[in-house]
């Protein structure tokens, strides 16, 4: 008995090469259950990507097939084969496919996780039709969340205030709007993303680069659990326990990007990760949207280029952004705050443009003693934020409220 | 024959009377000097037998044994040669048979029979007086620091032949007056807060820490005038009291950084360490304790440049002046205690490559290295740090184009703030501990503003009771006697960037 998933092999394959089974008796049940576990297996060989893993379906007609052939003739099928390579599939012979796929899924489990393939119907269908699918997914929390109509929000790992604030926008716009957010857990663009889809009571997917039983950043492990209590998953192409590698992070942005309906740059420096992303979808044919920065900056400039090149469409607002995907906007609830007339002043130039306090001394004839204080009220009371101390934003709260008449 | 001289040696920056006592017995000649004595008193010897015979005394040819009481406080340095020299004339009955002056001696000797000044000489006047002897024969040029001393009679001698004079009252000697407390005459050479362009923000903080004495850190990229700003705070800190004169003189010259003849230090010590400082020359330490860099800056400033430079241990060796305004350090023969209330001033860049979070300029430190960069400032201390500013290259036409008020009409401002917590509580806000509360004029509603403030912000409440003293700072910057909304506002503008 193989550990069977929450979605459990049914009789229907997806395979390339697989022919449309139909269930028709025990054995061929058996077989199918033979043949996930050789998918599992097989897949969480180091070297084996999904093109290799394509490669060798075409080749042997099955993963099974595959599994128990001779490792060398095995190998010169697999584009990215490494070292350990040999070695992992002659531990597969010895040891065999049926236990290694069970191990796999008790690891899986162990940290309340399961297992998808590709020949799984609850793998997601968008995932299903792209040419380098991951054959298996290891996931963590609801399978649901990665079917759900959804947006990829992506950008730096070291992001400006603006950058912070925008991706927090456009994601709580979106998800208010019902639509999932996507992202890839890092630092910078991604956990603002995320987290301002939870706040929203939105759902959200975060596709790691590591092994879902070792959450990368750790840093993020807190928020990693946030949104797997939260109706949102975690998903990961890298079996448990395996080391994650710097080629783990470009290829997980084609995931980000295959699991979406669209794709947002949000704030992307030339050679920025969040650029990997964008041209895995446009290669998938994914929608793909930036948000322009000041070109005076780095911060920005790779999401300027995507924009100047045609290659992605600028959003203008986040509101605008829902209106193009066919959404309706949801409504704000209107809040009165009360201000005295310093605050009203300073969030009304703040919401004109985000500025530091000495930009902002240059626009308004305030004391540098009162500008702090008036500054911290509105912090005080969510109206504003500082991202790194320096320059001032507006929050979503504030822009509600509206410009304030001074 | 049995003889006694007072003299005194330094502890720290304290005083601690030494009794010599010289015995002479038959016995082959010899001078041996015992009470845990160091080599330089142990040189003692050969200066006192060259002094004496070229004054005109005899060393006389038996065996001479010198005890330097308390017996188990291990003794340094060269100023009890004089007290060695009179205790030997004593003991050998060459200073006549009539009683002498009650005194204390205290003096290195030159082989001609000279004297040299020894550094402490504030320290170890006060501790004659503490061993109950009312007069102190000193080198003639160490007089004016001693006579800094009150209560006691400074007598200064050239030379052995004269301190011997005067003792058995041959040629008395007259008494040093005591030393005036000069007049303050503001530092000249300091930056001007005019040249600063722009940094609003790190002005006002940099006024408010120098008026309250609080702790400030300055971050944001290279060459945006962290150091400039910081070195102006040297023109705004206002003259030494009375009290802490004499004890921040009493420190320097321990460390013989002072003027001998303009021993009284006014001016706020203001000690800029460059990074590279040992644990042992920040806080002081050594085999012969010296007072360290944080000693130095007693009553006035420590000034910490790039402070992410300083070796880990030396700033964590900060924490304990910081919170309680002293430096313990621990030796073999107990623990010894320096005063070191210091106002920190500090600043550093946001990562090892200096752009992190900078516009315009992009950071090319890994993000673990980073991390490591700024894990070096612990917790705790940046827990003691009182005011936090971010800041960033100024604005091309910001307000730092219209120019900015001079370094004289804040010290003004800072000189007022001063006399008010003088009076009101007698030391500065930034050394009050607790949270300031209604008698300092935080009213109980502010108290609950302050403390929801904080909620909001998720402050400890060590960093509440830190922004309630700097509120108060800022109400007195005002002249007013109670804390507004606005001034807790404004202190809680200055609180540091949560970590993330």
């Amino acid at each position: 008995v193989i550990g069977v998933s929450a979605a459990g092999p049914r009789g229907v394959m997806r395979g390339d090469s697989a022919a449309q089974l139909t269930v028709s008796g025990s054995a061929e049940l058996a077989a199918a259950a033979d043949e996930r576990a050789a998918w599992i297996a097989l897949a969480s060989i180091p070297g084996v990507g999904p093109a290799g893993f394509a490669a060798l379906l075409r080749h042997f007609g099955s993963a099974s097939r595959a599994a128990q052939a001779e490792p060398t003739s095995v190998v010169d099928l697999l584009p990215r084969a490494d070292v350990d390579t040999v070695p992992a599939l002659r531990a597969l012979t010895r040891v065999g496919v049926a236990a290694v796929a069970r191990r796999l899924v008790e690891c899986a489990q162990h940290v309340g996780g399961e297992v998808l393939t590709a020949l799984d119907d609850a793998y997601p269908p968008s995932l299903a039709r792209l040419e380098h699918r991951p054959p298996v997914l290891y996931l963590l929390g609801a399978a649901s969340a990665l079917s759900r109509p959804s947006v990829a929000v992506v950008g730096t790992r070291r992001p400006s205030g603006y950058g912070r604030a925008i991706a927090t926008e456009i994601a709580d716009e979106l998800a208010r709007a019902g639509i999932a957010i996507v992202s890839g857990l890092a630092l910078g663009i991604d956990g603002a993303a995320h987290v301002a889809t939870l706040d929203a009571g939105g759902v959200t997917v975060a596709v790691l680069p590591s092994p879902i039983d070792r959450i990368y950043p750790p840093r993020h492990r807190g928020l990693a659990a946030r949104i797997v209590a939260e109706g949102g998953a975690l998903v990961s192409e890298a079996p448990p326990g395996r080391l994650t590698g710097k080629p783990d992070f470009a290829r997980r942005n084609r995931i980000i990007s295959g699991l979406a309906d669209a794709v947002v740059v949000v704030e992307a420096p030339d050679h920025s990760g969040a650029l990997l992303t964008a041209s895995s979808a446009l290669a998938q044919g994914r929608d793909l949207y930036a948000v322009p920065g000041p070109i005076d900056g780095i911060t920005s400039r790779g999401c300027n280029r995507l924009i100047a090149d045609h290659q992605a469409e600028l959003v203008t607002s986040a509101v605008s952004l829902v209106q193009r995907l066919g959404r309706r906007p949801a409504g704000r609830s209107t809040a009165v705050a009360t201000l005295s007339e310093t605050e009203a002043l300073v969030l009304g130039a703040l919401l004109k443009r985000s500025g530091s306090i000495e930009e902002l001394l240059g626009r308004l004839d305030l004391t540098t003693a009162s500008l702090a204080s008036a500054l911290t009220l509105l912090e005080a009371r969510g109206l504003v934020i500082s991202y790194g101390g320096v320059t001032f934003h507006p929050t979503l709260a504030a822009k509600q409220i509206g410009m304030p008449k001074a | 024959v049995l003889s006694e001289m007072l003299s005194a040696t330094v502890l720290g920056v304290d005083g601690v009377p030494v009794r010599v006592e010289a015995d002479v017995a038959f016995g082959l000649p010899s001078l041996t000097i015992v009470g845990l004595a160091g080599s330089a008193v142990q040189e003692a010897r050969e200066r006192v037998r060259s002094a004496l015979r070229n004054c005109g005394f005899e060393v006389p040819a038996r065996r001479i044994t010198v005890n330097l009481a308390p017996a188990d406080l291990p003794k340094e340095g060269t100023g009890y040669d004089l007290a060695i020299a009179v205790a030997i004339l004593g003991a050998s009955g060459q200073l006549g048979s009539a009683p002498v002056r009650s005194c204390a001696m205290v003096g290195e000797l030159a082989l001609d029979g000279s004297l040299r000044p020894v550094p402490g000489m504030l320290a170890l006047a006060a501790a004659v007086r503490v061993a109950g002897v009312n007069e102190v024969v000193v080198p003639a040029t160490s007089t004016r620091e001693a006579a800094t001393v009150r209560g006691i009679t400074v007598v200064g001698a050239a030379s052995l032949g004269d301190a011997v004079a005067h003792l058995v009252g041959l040629r008395p000697l007259p008494s040093a007056l005591p030393t005036p407390l000069p007049e303050w005459i503001p530092p000249v050479g300091t930056p001007d807060l005019a040249d600063v362009i722009g940094q609003p923000v790190a002005r006002r903080a940099l006024e408010i820490a120098v008026a309250g004495r609080h702790s400030l850190a300055l971050t944001g990229p290279p060459g945006i005038g962290k150091t400039l700003i910081l070195r102006c705070g040297e023109g705004l800190l206002p003259p030494l009291e009375e009290d802490e004169a004499v004890e921040v003189s009493r420190i320097h010259s321990v460390a013989g950084l002072v003027d001998r003849r303009n021993p009284v230090i006014r001016q706020r010590p203001f000690r800029a360490p460059h990074h590279t400082v040992s644990t042992q020359g920040l806080v002081g330490g050594g085999t012969r304790v010296r007072p360290g860099e944080a000693s130095l800056a007693h009553r006035g400033v420590l000034m910490l440049d790039e402070m992410l430079q300083f070796r880990a241990d030396a700033l964590d060796a900060l924490r304990q002046p910081l919170e309680s305004g002293v430096v313990t350090i621990a030796r073999v023969d107990g623990a010894l205690t320096l005063p070191a209330r210091f106002t920190l001033l500090a600043a550093f860049n946001p990562c090892p490559c200096g752009w992190r979070g900078a516009r315009g300029r992009e950071c090319r430190c890994e993000d673990a290295a980073a991390r490591r960069y700024l894990g070096k400032l612990s917790g705790p201390l940046r827990d003691r740090i009182d005011i936090w500013v971010t800041m960033d290259e100024p604005e091309p036409f910001g307000p730092g184009a219209r120019g900015g008020e001079s370094s004289t009409a804040v010290a003004q401002r800072v000189a007022g703030a001063w006399r008010g917590q003088r009076e009101r509580q007698g030391v500065a806000n930034g050394e009050l501990t607790g949270q300031v509360d209604d008698n300092a004029g935080l009213t109980r509603r502010m108290q609950a503003t302050l403390a929801q403030r904080a909620r909001r912000f998720g402050l400890s409440p060590r960093r509440i009771h830190r922004a309630s003293r700097v509120a108060r700072t800022i109400a007195d910057l005002e002249g007013s006697r109670t804390i507004s909304q606005l001034h807790v506002d404004e202190a809680l503008a200055y609180r540091p960037e949560p970590r993330t």
